[in-house]
């Protein structure tokens, strides 16, 4: 499948390649397809493409890669409609949001994908998790030009 | 909308399978109590509108933008 991006230029994913979301994700509840792509600069990110609209691209991370002490809980009524058979199948990503301090991570509402149908779902966690948590993307620069 | 009255431990039923029952009212506050099957999510709409609105900036995010991320990481790696 070809999809014209925005970011990206003009891509190839092969079809087993997609993502579908039945649900979409809250916000873009029309994007039902995604391709998952790895970044070219960066092992750390992937960037969620909708096939549908070039330009709707969300940036995603695994986030024990940035929160080593992130656990999540997430109710079971959240992952009943991923039909996950095994949570072996099953992958975490948190999206990489921006506010004016820098990059955050929704820890709160991570997506669960199943590798086996390649379904996924943005899920509400339990307990008291930030939607925006702070990265120290701007320290990692001050530290950088000191 | 429809719009219904009810009383402390009524309720209403959604469908044939969820039900929302008055548990507790004082004040201003209403305290629900919802039956729903396992696969029926429940939330409070703040936190769905605010979810939305995260994905929708985050989708307006540029690769640019994540440097930051990278040299993060890898600093995280180096540990």
């Amino acid at each position: 499948m070809r999809i014209n991006t925005t970011r990206f230029g003009r891509i190839d994913v092969d079809a087993a390649d997609l993502l579908t979301f039945p649900s979409g994700l809250p916000g873009l509840e029309h994007c039902r397809e995604w391709a998952l792509l790895a970044d070219a600069d960066n092992d750390a990110l992937g960037w969620l493409q909708s096939t549908a609209r070039g330009d709707i691209a969300i940036a995603v991370v695994s986030p024990r890669r940035f929160v080593p002490q992130y656990q999540v809980r997430i109710p079971r009524s959240e992952l009943t409609p991923l039909r996950l058979h095994d949570i072996r199948q099953a992958q975490l990503v948190v999206v990489v949001g921006k506010n004016r301090t820098g990059l955050t991570l929704n820890l709160k509402a991570p997506i669960v994908i199943n590798l086996e149908d390649r379904t996924g779902r943005q899920v509400v966690a339990s307990g008291d998790l930030p939607m925006q948590h702070q990265l120290d993307t701007n320290l990692t620069a001050l530290k950088k030009s000191a | 909308m429809l719009v219904l009255s009810r009383q402390r431990d009524e309720s209403i039923m959604i469908g044939d399978n969820i039900v929302v029952t008055i548990v507790d009212i004082r004040g201003d506050k209403v305290r629900l109590g919802i039956n729903a099957p396992s696969e029926i999510p429940v939330h409070r709409q703040e936190v769905y509108e605010a979810i939305q609105r995260e994905n929708l900036q985050a989708s307006a995010l540029a690769p640019e933008e994540t440097q930051g991320l990278g040299k993060l990481a890898a600093r995280r790696t180096a540990k």
